[in-house]
């Protein structure tokens, strides 16, 4: 399994917008760049320009039908950027306990 | 809300105390690496933590408020980075170390930042920071829940 940090995963999520995008696809299961296009203050063209920033980091994969490419959200890629978070997160809370640990046992007297 | 992760503690000890158990060799060797470590510690200064099992991870000291405020920059995904890597802002995540003292001891809070910054160029970052810092960490839990009922 792998600890590495996902940063491309990160970069893409730091855009409002793509958290829309994922937002709407999440609960919507599939959408195309027109009918998410509907929904946001953003052109069709900016839409699939952060849908292709999406898929590059494998948060959302894209399906031909027929002359539209309909987007779903790929929810390994999410799952294991907050299990990273959480692993992060957790290493942190056992350093400071051992900091705690030290800082008390040192100046008991 | 930022990219960011946030924990702390309150510790039976005056901040001098917990101070230097933050900001020297000695102990940050202990119960942050645990086979050693090196600080210089003023600003621009070189921290280098160690750990049997994994690699040494280089850093780079930023704020040195005594009894107050220590933070750094380091890799944080450091197994996966070469030892000779200097960390740069963009980089490396920022770690901050706030003391208060709480009664007869220490509010201890670490905050470490700046993940979405990690695989972006410098004028990428520029940009976005220029705009908007996103507001992606308390959603991405949520978020992950949704495509993962989404796709049951």
């Amino acid at each position: 399994m792998s600890t590495a940090a996902p940063p491309e995963v990160f970069a893409a999520l730091a855009d409002p917008t793509r958290w829309k995008v994922l937002d709407l696809l999440a609960a919507r299961g599939e959408g195309t760049a027109t009918t998410l296009a509907a929904d946001l203050p953003v052109s069709r063209v900016a839409v699939v320009k952060h849908l292709g920033v999406l898929d590059r980091a494998g948060l959302v994969a894209g399906r031909r039908v027929g002359r539209e490419v309909r987007y779903a959200v790929r929810p390994e890629r999410l799952d294991e950027t907050a299990d990273w978070m959480r692993q992060l997160a957790s290493a942190w809370d056992a350093r400071l306990a051992a900091l705690k640990a030290l800082a008390e046992e040192a100046g008991g007297d | 809300m930022e990219d960011q992760i946030t924990r702390d503690v309150v510790i039976a000890a005056p901040v001098e105390r917990v101070w230097a158990l933050v900001t020297t060799a000695e102990h940050l060797g202990t119960w942050f690496g645990d086979d050693g470590a090196d600080i210089d510690l003023r600003p621009g200064g070189a921290l280098v933590l160690r750990w049997k099992e994994h690699s040494t991870v280089h850093g780079r000291v930023e704020t040195v408020e005594p009894h107050s405020r220590f933070s750094f920059h380091w890799l944080t995904g450091g197994c996966d980075t070469p030892a000779a890597d200097e960390p740069a802002d963009g980089t490396s995540t920022l770690v901050e170390f706030t003391l208060v003292p709480e009664g007869d001891g220490t509010r201890l809070t670490v905050v470490e930042s700046g993940f979405s910054t990690l695989a972006l160029s410098p004028a990428a970052r520029e940009e976005r920071f220029a705009s908007h810092t996103g507001g992606w960490a308390f959603e991405l839990g949520e978020l992950a829940d949704h495509g993962a009922r989404v796709a049951a």
